[in-house]
């Protein structure tokens, strides 16, 4: 490993460290800071939003870039920001869950990351480069295909480089659970989160591909004269939005799974119990993933399917709300007559279960197809999804960051700034989101980008708008807090909680590069808090310290990475201006070298694959006496603080 | 972790294994000799210009025979430890049989059901 102990790298060394990391751990604070970047990139856009819509017949933003706006802030919340963060979070925990020294598959795991920072770059360049893709984050095809200039085509290709990211980020930690865990760690003893990791990570294996091809077939029509949404030509733009929701309602599962797990470690953690009725928890688990695939269709009931069509997809998705329930009653036992620690990541967890309740509520109202013709497009589809997904969803990122964090940086949050967020975050939440019910029921449309006066809508926008600018103030205190205490830099030492329950807890922190220096035994469920009742606090060892295998790092996935954010360009300057392209595109001046961009990116890709196949890197071995040592200074530090 | 194993093979784990490689390849010739030969039924039949319903379903057939032989000699579907590798690939087939089936019902049909 580049990063020698105790000694200060420099900023160039450090950066190179990061380029080629194929270390879970820093993995995970790439994932983190991207993440984080498009979360206030996307937040400033939500911010752009409410203030255009805080007064009637506003011309803050025009009609077209209002657009361009809310696409991008769909677009990016949804697949930059709350997707990688949640993949921070599994790389930097789930691999100390199970006992593992690295996920499966190290190198996928850096391609995985790259991917996504690159695709996530090239959507966000359309903003310099003629405009922003504008048909929304469905981008239905009616409309995408009419979309003029090369917006869409910076959705498509950038949502395809990441999409591709995360599809093997997927595979990883599939494979990671299944056949990386320590002796004693069966399935039944798994924490919670690694449980939601797993099936989420399953959903995106089976999910992402639809995305894909719809994408795909997307491109094909607007870069290369395909006809499949083109109805003129015989196509049909129906196919786009089954496609996009068979691949979509997955997705809010993939995001709400793992935010269920986060909660299910928070609640156990600060209740000082055991998860009330785990297996009925994994058991739930696993149904909701399963039915997330039968209910796509309940996002299209207007667009007439038929009612026998309807009436199916309106029980198949009403039956999830019952493994639903589990869960919050389960969360709400667990709680029960436990002795409850108020800290922050608990706050959160607790404002989560009413909040994320009434998103699950109007979420079976709409589940109700003849219901839904009044509610959908409305601003009370605005409602729900949001306090699903931020009620669910960035609520369990916000905790889970301050509950994780020393395991991340070794350093501890302020829990005061902490707190003061969290109750700034949760009345702006609510402020926001809550009136924007009763907008859609008074027949505010979503997507617009003004209301006329005297419709009644004035004051319930003001508030919506007043709520965004709070939760605005309290993610600046988080970066406030998060910059004091990088700058403070009070290192903690293992289980900085004190209630630690779970295998990452029992680590000493800064984790080490190869996380255990010895395989440990698990004997039970919640590991560490197993030992600290009937043992001496530390989980045993499986078998005597033994030299480590280890790759090496490799800057081969940013190089691929790179090649396939090179050919995007090609790909999608490649209809400009042609005869046969879309009329989207068809007036705009003509790229000649387009094609030999696109043919330039797919050979850095290639000849990067060619050279990771063709050379042989075995890695190395952490010789037994190193670890050794690692394990006696450990010792005499951890004799020192007593 | 990728640990090398380098125990040295006794004389009798040497010639079991090599029995059991031999028995494995006999295996995959058989299925590939058989695959050969469904394939060949499957063209004859098009090509002997029979009845269209009735060439059809058995071609379908075939072909379903072929991915079941492909998945179980050819990719080791049949050997131990492909449990979660055998329970993705059905659950993943169950799934795309269904978008597929919806796919006929309410987008090529179309009429609403
Ligand atoms: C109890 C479970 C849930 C039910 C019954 C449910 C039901 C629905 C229905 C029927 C719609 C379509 C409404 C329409 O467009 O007319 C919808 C939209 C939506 N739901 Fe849910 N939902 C549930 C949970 C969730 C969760 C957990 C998330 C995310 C974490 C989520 C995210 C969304 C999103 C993003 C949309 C809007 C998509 C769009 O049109 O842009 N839902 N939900
Ligand atoms: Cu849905």
């Amino acid at each position: 490993m580049a990063q020698v102990k105790g000694k200060k790298a420099g900023f160039g060394a450090v950066l190179w460290d990061y380029l080629t990391t194929v270390d879970h751990k820093k993995i995970a604070i790439i994932y983190l800071v991207a993440g984080g970047f498009f979360f206030a990139l996307g937040g400033i856009e939500a911010m752009l939003i409410r203030a255009q819509l805080a007064v009637p017949n506003n011309d803050f933003l025009s009609a077209g870039l209002f657009n361009e706006v809310i696409t991008m802030h769909g677009t990016t919340m949804i697949f930059l920001a709350a997707m990688p963060l949640l993949f921070a979070f599994m790389n930097a925990v789930v691999p100390l869950q199970i006992g593992a020294r690295d996920v499966a598959f190290p190198f996928l795991n850096s391609l995985g990351v790259w991917l996504f920072v690159f695709g996530g770059i090239f959507l966000n360049l359309s903003w310099f480069l003629g405009g922003a893709p504008d048909a929304g984050w469905t981008s239905y095809a009616s409309l995408s295909i009419a979309s003029p200039g090369h917006g869409i085509d910076f959705y498509a290709v950038g949502l395809q480089i990441a999409g591709a990211g995360t599809l093997i980020s997927g595979i990883n930690f599939v494979t990671t659970i299944i056949t990386m865990r320590a002796p004693g760690m069966t399935y039944m003893r798994m924490p919670l989160f690694t449980w939601t990791t797993l099936v989420a990570a399953i959903l995106i294996v089976f999910a992402f591909p639809p995305l894909t091809i719809g994408v795909f077939l997307l491109m094909f029509d607007r870069m290369f004269g395909s006809n499949f949404f083109i109805v003129e030509a015989g196509g049909n733009t129906i196919i786009w939005e089954h496609l996009f929701w068979i691949f979509g309602h997955p997705e809010v599962y993939v995001l709400i799974l793992p935010a269920f797990g986060i909660f299910s470690e928070i609640f156990s953690t600060f209740s000082r119990k055991r998860l009330f009725g785990y297996s009925a928890m994994v058991f739930a688990t696993v149904l909701i993933g399963f039915f997330g695939f039968m209910v796509w269709a309940h996002h299209m009931f207007t667009v007439g399917l038929g009612p026998t069509a309807n009436a199916i997809f309106a029980l198949a998705t009403m039956a999830i709300a019952v493994p639903t329930g589990i869960k919050i009653f389960n969360w709400i036992a667990t709680i029960w007559g436990g002795s409850i620690e108020f800290t922050t990541p608990m706050l959160y967890a607790l404002a989560f279960i009413p909040s994320f309740v009434m998103g699950g509520v109007t979420g079976i109202m709409q589940a109700a197809a003849p219901a839904d013709y009044q509610y959908h497009d409305s601003y009370f589809i605005v409602a729900h999804f949001h306090y699903v997904i931020v009620g669910g969803v960035v609520f369990a990122l916000l905790a889970g960051l301050h509950f994780y964090w020393p395991i991340i940086t070794g350093t501890m949050l302020s829990e005061k700034l902490g707190k003061i967020e969290m109750v700034i975050f949760f009345i702006g939440f609510h402020c926001t989101f809550l009136i924007q019910h009763w907008l859609g029921l008074w027949g505010m449309p979503r997507r617009v980008f003004t209301y006329l006066d005297g419709q009644g809508y004035n004051t319930a926008n003001m508030i919506s708008s007043i709520g965004a600018a709070l939760m605005a103030i309290a993610v600046i205190i988080l970066l406030i807090n998060i910059i004091k205490t990088l700058v403070k830099n009070e290192k903690v030492g293992t289980d900085p909680w004190g209630d630690g329950r779970t295998l990452e807890w029992s680590l000493p922190i800064p984790t080490p590069y190869y996380n255990f220096a010895n395989t440990p035994l698990i004997r039970g469920i919640d590991a560490l808090a197993l030992e600290k009742e009937e043992g001496d606090g530390t989980i045993p060892a499986a078998g005597p310290v033994e030299a480590i295998h280890m790759p090496n790092n490799s800057f081969i996935p940013f190089m691929i990475s790179f090649g396939l954010f090179v050919a995007g360009f090609g790909a999608l300057y490649f209809a400009s201006g042609k005869p046969w392209a879309i009329d989207a595109v068809a007036n705009l001046p003509e790229k000649p070298w387009a094609l030999y961009v696109l043919i330039a990116g797919l050979a850095i890709t290639f000849i990067s694959m060619g050279v990771r196949s063709w050379k042989d890197d075995l890695g190395y071995y952490i010789p037994k006496e190193e670890l050794e040592a690692d394990l006696r200074e450990l010792e005499a530090r951890e004799r020192g603080a007593k | 972790m990728a640990e090398q194993n380098h125990e040295q093979l006794t004389e009798s784990q040497l010639k079991y294994l090599r029995m059991e490689r031999t028995k494995e390849m006999r295996i995959q010739m058989i299925s590939f000799g058989l695959m050969i030969f469904l394939t060949f039924i499957a063209f004859a039949l098009v090509a002997l210009e029979i009845d269209k319903n009735f060439v059809i379903p058995i071609v379908i057939g075939l072909a379903f025979l072929q991915v079941v032989l492909q998945f179980y000699y050819f990719m080791h579907m049949k050997d131990k430890g492909h449990e979660f590798a055998k329970l993705f690939i059905l659950v993943g087939m169950y799934f795309a049989i269904a978008f597929v089936v919806c796919f006929i019902m309410i987008v090529w049909i179309g009429n609403p059901i």
